[in-house]
């Protein structure tokens, strides 16, 4: 293993959370998630040699990350993973019933059930991305991810009330 | 409830149950293989490679060692024709491999492997149906003034031999069946492979569409 391989492989193994996160949100089968693992660090790897340090490894790793699972496309499986908060494997089974954390899950739901590119917008923002920064990873301007991201709030308190109703 | 005040929740849900990879694990997922439509797209313009070159020379020999001219001609032709069509697919996998070490942001990712698909399937589409017409042009006028004897062709004619024009429409009409059933069946086999995968992507760019 040469030092360039070390390198990559230490700050990955570092950064690995962001790739988690993508595949959890993107894919539901634990196969599929780990497919696209591995997708998104080959194509980290491939890409390394022209990363500068220009920007911040993280936001570099996300634009990677963001841009595989979004054109990850799997043959004869469906996308959507999470009709409702129902499906969620805890919740099927509580007994007492934690609104709080019902409708947080309920909240999670409504995520997951977002398109490919508000997906992506959600992810940086929970990462508390500034919508400057946003816009870096995405491409559009900041004005248009300010405007998106009021328009998946507004979807995902919709969303979640609905998931929330239907427990 | 809104969405910042569950910011710290939906971060926890995301990473639950998500096996800790360690430096052994990386390492060996480094040596996997990449099954992006990129991938695929070099392992294809690799086999057409290949494929052009065999061809290249297989028919250029053929066309120096025949003594039919007509076969001398066609083979020679396409022989020939086979050396500019490598030269575009190493060209188009050269733009590919550019795209593919490149971390763009994710519109202009969609943007630019809408292109190189399009571009792909575009060309590829390009030489098939190029050599359509040559080909049939070729063997019709080629295998008509042809003046040694070819066995299969000459028992076809004595069938018809007090009816010239019908033979002549048959040929023609095996021809132009021939012709569309291939234009037909090219299109259809592009579309299957990357046609659907464009439009999923282009549906995704509308998205980004600046409002």
């Amino acid at each position: 293993m040469n030092a360039t391989e070390q390198a990559f492989i230490q700050l990955l193994n570092q950064h690995q959370k962001i790739i988690h996160k993508v595949c959890n949100l993107y894919l539901h089968g634990q196969t599929d998630k780990e497919d696209l693992f591995q997708e998104i660090t080959l194509q980290a790897w491939k890409a390394y040699t022209q990363f500068r340090g220009e920007a911040k490894f993280s936001t570099w790793l996300y634009r990677v990350a963001l841009n595989t699972a979004i054109t990850y496309f799997r043959k004869d499986k469906k996308q959507a993973f999470i009709a409702s908060v129902a499906d969620l494997p805890e919740m099927a089974h509580s007994i007492e019933r934690d609104p709080i954390e019902e409708k947080s899950k309920a909240m999670y739901a409504a995520i997951a059930n977002l398109s490919k590119i508000d997906k992506a917008i959600v992810m940086l923002y929970l990462e508390d991305y500034s919508y400057a920064e946003i816009s870096d990873v995405i491409g559009i301007t900041a004005n248009n991810i300010a405007v998106k991201m009021n328009r998946i709030k507004v979807k995902l308190r919709e969303a979640t009330l609905k998931n929330f109703e239907t427990v | 409830m809104e969405l910042d005040d569950l910011k710290g929740f939906i971060n926890q849900e995301l990473i639950k149950d998500s096996p800790e990879m360690s430096e052994h694990n990386i390492a060996n997922l480094l040596k996997g293989k990449a099954v992006s439509v990129i991938s695929k797209i070099k392992k294809s313009l690799w086999f057409e490679i290949i494929c052009c070159i065999l061809v290249a020379i297989g028919f250029i020999y053929i066309a120096l060692f025949t003594n039919r001219d007509s076969i001398k001609i066609y083979f020679g032709f396409f022989g020939a024709a086979f050396i500019p069509f490598t030269w575009v697919f190493f060209y188009l996998l050269k733009k590919i491999k550019e795209f593919d070490n490149s971390v763009l942001p994710v519109k202009e990712n969609l943007k630019q492997l809408v292109q190189v698909l399009e571009e792909f399937t575009k060309r590829y589409f390009q030489f098939n149906m190029a050599l359509l017409p040559i080909c049939f042009l070729f063997a019709f006028v080629l295998g008509y003034n042809e003046k040694a004897p070819v066995n299969e062709l000459d028992k076809l004619q004595a069938l018809f031999k007090n009816h010239e024009t019908i033979y002549l429409a048959l040929i023609i009409a095996y021809t132009a069946v021939m012709f569309f059933a291939l234009i037909y069946m090219t299109k259809w086999y592009i579309k299957k492979l990357y046609g659907n995968y464009i439009s999923q992507l282009k549906l995704l760019l509308t998205e980004l569409k600046d409002e």
